[in-house]
């Protein structure tokens, strides 16, 4: 009898417990009752695995040209996102939260993971309002390289508060974003970024430190390959360095995608995008950080084949070219190239092959530990997927919203 | 639908084979007036207005033919017949545009509709008239129209690739052919037949007899309903629809081209001019759409709205009776799914299937209706009331999963109040 009390009593504490212990599973929603309806719920990720083999030559008086190997995992990445339409199909409502593998000096292994997605985003047909982490407001134009860091000095407005340890910082940033469409093609951008800090001057500084505007033009989906500009853009930035770090960076930038072939089966394209910086006065590189400050012109060009038999993607042949100069630091030009071929193995798994090359003049060089120019050549694979569970919205930018009248859903 | 009737002159006789041997061909532009949605209540072959209603309790042995005639399939014309003097010609103009169609209060999606309506017009001829169609596509999809039940010539038989190529953006097709045989039949697109149906791409075909309706003989009428049954995943549907149009959207790019043109081979859409052809590219290493390295899993398609003339319960339109009066009720199941399809408080006659008279009507309450099938029902206005007509597989009463919904509809006593009873409906979206 005393057992079988003890065991009423249990159930007793158990059945009070447990609902406890459910909510003590995730943070409390603002208005806790019915937090959320089963959302959509998109996971899409990429895996890159290289051989690498790289043979970088010095500036120092011995000047000989060593060389190395590793296994490069970088970039690879893991997206979560939900999304639920809102009340009265004002818009839909998303988080997305993602981490990218990256190169890391800080890391013991060389290979570290990065928050590079992390933010809440609500759509509707004319407006696009995000806050958190996600790619930076300055990102324009994709180059056809294995991965978006690949001539980073060149392709990416550089960030001029990182210390170059972790390329990714140039890449993604902490922001608040508006962003305006008309006709579901044509978008204003209006940001306010914390660009990650990790220079010792300003590390552990979180507020805004840059701020700016970017138009962006883009084409149906389904005529990318046939229109001859698909896709075009520009913008300005300011980033609010202080007079001790040579004053206020300003950045004008552009690109386009231009089809010199336009063409679904084989198709020739060229990417262009340059970005001036300016208003800083660096005169000379103490470190890495100076290169993302100083002014300069910094221009990138890709010339890509894409081999499409009956409209499925076979094989991709592409030339990336980056060249950068500075308007007040001496002997600091750095150009680099890449020359990518990819072969489809299966949708979404691709043989990647890469040889990249970067020429830097001294004053460069220094601060890239002396090394004046690199050879290195990558073999591996990519595997890029998507999915969605409980798929019940379609994508804002999708033909028939495009064509035939918005839907928000 | 706004229809041109015409009569087959001597003047006119060779102008319409001309424009028949267009048709049988590859189409020709119209410049008629566009066709418009068309209701089906009223019966113009009914008895006029002042024609006493047989009371019910006189209608239950009334001669209804009850032997097999052996050749009954067989048409009564040469469906490969030419429109003669004197034969009456329907002329409609068909368009196919895709529309945003609010199917509940603020539930929009896109569809592909025929002259902007969902279900499309109806077509309601007399038997061996004939029925001219010009077909017009503004959609970046491939479309055709096949006469569901009709016996038509080969080539207009709508079966894209089979009997005709599909139709594709800014084309026209003209299709020609008699109506027959009589009875409750339909019209649908029949490129990917399974979407294009979800899309809203159907409509109610009605050839009423040239003589005798056994029917309106057996069961006297004045009122008659045409309830078109059909189901959509919309998720499916959109996902579908978007793809499609998509590689439309490319391949009429390229059609402004002709290098391009020439790269279009039958594989970048999978058509091929034989067997034998297919299975040598699938040897040669061509990835046909279906294998798994180009689909993955299967996509599922699971209805979450289902339609009484292309609307879900609580938007669909109810039907009117009176004590007394016997109503015809044609359902056509243009879906995917069994529909079977219940009265409260009533039996019913079921009278035809396909559009043919049974053997003998069939009295029962619930009635299915097979995809692809058409089903005519009598309803004796018996028992005073508001009374619920739905699917009783009950699946198929929710909107996006919520009961009650989807394929429901009621039957009204126009004279219920007069009869002592007091019905207010209440509109549930959520039991």
């Amino acid at each position: 009898m005393k057992q079988n009390r003890t065991g009423v009593a249990l159930l007793a504490l158990t059945a009070a417990l447990l609902p406890a212990m459910a909510h003590g599973q995730a943070q409390k929603s603002p208005i806790p009752e019915q937090p959320s309806i089963a959302p959509q719920i998109e996971l899409d990720g990429t895996g890159i695995g290289t051989l690498q083999l790289s043979s970088p030559r010095t500036t120092l008086s011995n000047g000989v040209r060593s060389s190395n190997s590793r296994i490069n995992l970088s970039d690879s990445a893991l997206l979560l996102g939900v999304s639920q339409q809102l009340s009265g199909k004002t818009g839909v409502g998303s988080f997305v939260v993602g981490l990218t593998s990256t190169e890391s000096n800080r890391s013991p292994s060389g290979t570290d993971a990065f928050l590079h997605q992390l933010y809440l985003n609500f759509q509707s047909r004319k407006l696009d309002a995000a806050i958190g982490r996600t790619d930076t407001g300055t990102r324009l134009v994709d180059f056809p390289t294995i991965r978006g860091d690949d001539l980073n000095e060149f392709v990416n407005v550089l960030n001029p508060f990182s210390d170059g340890s972790n390329v990714q910082e140039h890449r993604y940033s902490n922001q608040a974003t508006v962003i305006l469409h008309s006709s579901l093609r044509s978008s204003l951008n209006l940001h306010a970024q914390n660009l990650i800090t990790t220079t010792p001057s300003t590390v552990g500084q979180g507020g805004i430190n840059s701020y700016g505007i970017a138009y962006q033009y883009q084409e149906l989906d389904a005529l990318a390959a046939l229109k001859k500009v698909p896709l075009w853009g520009a913008g300005f930035e300011r980033r609010t360095l202080g007079s001790g770090e040579g004053g206020a960076s300003n950045v004008l930038y552009g690109g386009l995608v231009y089809n010199i072939a336009p063409d679904p089966v084989d198709r020739i394209d060229l990417r262009l995008q340059d970005y001036y910086a300016f208003g800083n006065d660096t005169r000379a590189f103490g470190s890495v950080t100076d290169t993302f400050r100083a002014d300069g012109n910094t221009i990138a060009l890709g010339l890509r084949y894409l081999h499409s038999p009956f409209g499925v993607p076979g094989y991709q042949v592409s030339l990336t070219a980056g060249y950068k100069t500075y308007d007040k630091v001496r002997h600091a030009d750095t150009f680099g190239l890449a020359l990518t071929g990819v072969k489809r193995l299966g949708s979404g798994f691709d043989l990647v092959l890469q040889y990249q090359y970067q020429n830097r003049q001294s004053a460069y060089a220094a601060a890239y530990s002396g090394v004046k120019d690199e050879h290195s050549i990558q073999i591996g694979f990519v595997f890029n997927f998507t999915n969605t569970f409980n798929k019940h919205l379609g994508p804002r930018r999708s033909l028939l919203n495009l064509q035939h009248q918005y839907l928000p859903d | 639908m706004e229809e041109e009737t015409k009569q087959v002159g001597r003047r006119t006789f060779l102008s319409k084979l001309a424009g028949l041997a267009g048709a049988f061909g590859i189409g020709a532009g119209l410049d008629s007036q566009p066709a418009q949605a068309q209701g089906s209540v009223v019966n113009p072959n009914a008895p006029k207005t002042g024609t006493p209603v047989v009371p019910v309790e006189n209608t239950r042995h009334s001669g209804w033919p009850s032997q097999m005639v052996i050749n009954e399939t067989a048409p009564k014309w040469n469906p490969r017949a030419m429109p003669k003097p004197g034969d009456k010609i329907h002329e409609f103009n068909i368009e196919i545009t895709v529309e945003k169609i609010e199917i509940l209060p603020m539930e929009e999606h896109h569809f592909y509709t025929f002259n902007k309506t969902m279900p499309g017009p109806e077509i309601r001829v007399k038997e061996g008239d004939w029925v001219k169609v010009n077909l017009t596509n503004k959609t970046h999809d491939f479309h055709t129209i096949h006469w569901h039940g009709m016996y038509v010539p080969c080539e207009m038989d709508g079966v894209p690739l089979g009997t005709q190529y599909p139709v594709g953006y800014n084309q026209k097709f003209t299709y020609l052919w008699r109506a027959q045989p009589a009875g409750t039949h339909f019209y649908h697109c029949h490129n990917m037949t399974n979407m294009h149906i979800q899309a809203g791409l159907y409509g109610s075909l009605i050839v009423e007899p040239a003589e005798m309706d056994i029917v309106q003989q057996t069961f006297p009428y004045e009122r008659e309903y045409t309830l078109v049954l059909s189901e959509v995943d919309t998720d499916f549907l959109r996902e579908q629809m978007n793809a499609m149009l998509a590689m439309g959207v490319t391949m009429d790019a390229m059609n402004g081209s002709s290098k391009l043109m020439s790269k279009m081979s039958g594989k970048m859409m999978g058509w091929f001019t034989s067997k034998e052809e297919f299975e040598k590219a699938v040897r040669g290493g061509w990835t046909p759409p279906y294998h798994r390295s180009r689909t993955g899993p299967p996509m599922r398609v699971e209805p979450n709205f289902f339609f009484i003339n292309g609307r879900p319960y609580p938007m669909t339109e109810h039907m009117h009776i009176t004590r007394g009066e016997n109503i015809r009720v044609r359902l056509i199941n243009a879906g995917i799914l069994l529909h079977n399809m219940h009265l409260h408080g009533h039996d019913f006659w079921h009278v035809c299937v396909d559009g043919a008279p049974l053997a003998s009507p069939v009295r029962m309450n619930t009635v299915p209706v097979f995809p692809g099938s058409t089903a005519d029902i009598i309803i004796q206005g018996t028992n005073p009331g508001g009374w619920h007509f739905h699917d009783h597989s009950d699946i198929s009463l929710m909107n996006n999963g919520m009961s009650p919904g989807g394929m429901m509809t009621m039957l009204m006593y126009e004279d219920a109040e007069a009869a002592g009873f007091k019905f207010k409906e209440i509109i549930a979206t959520d039991s």
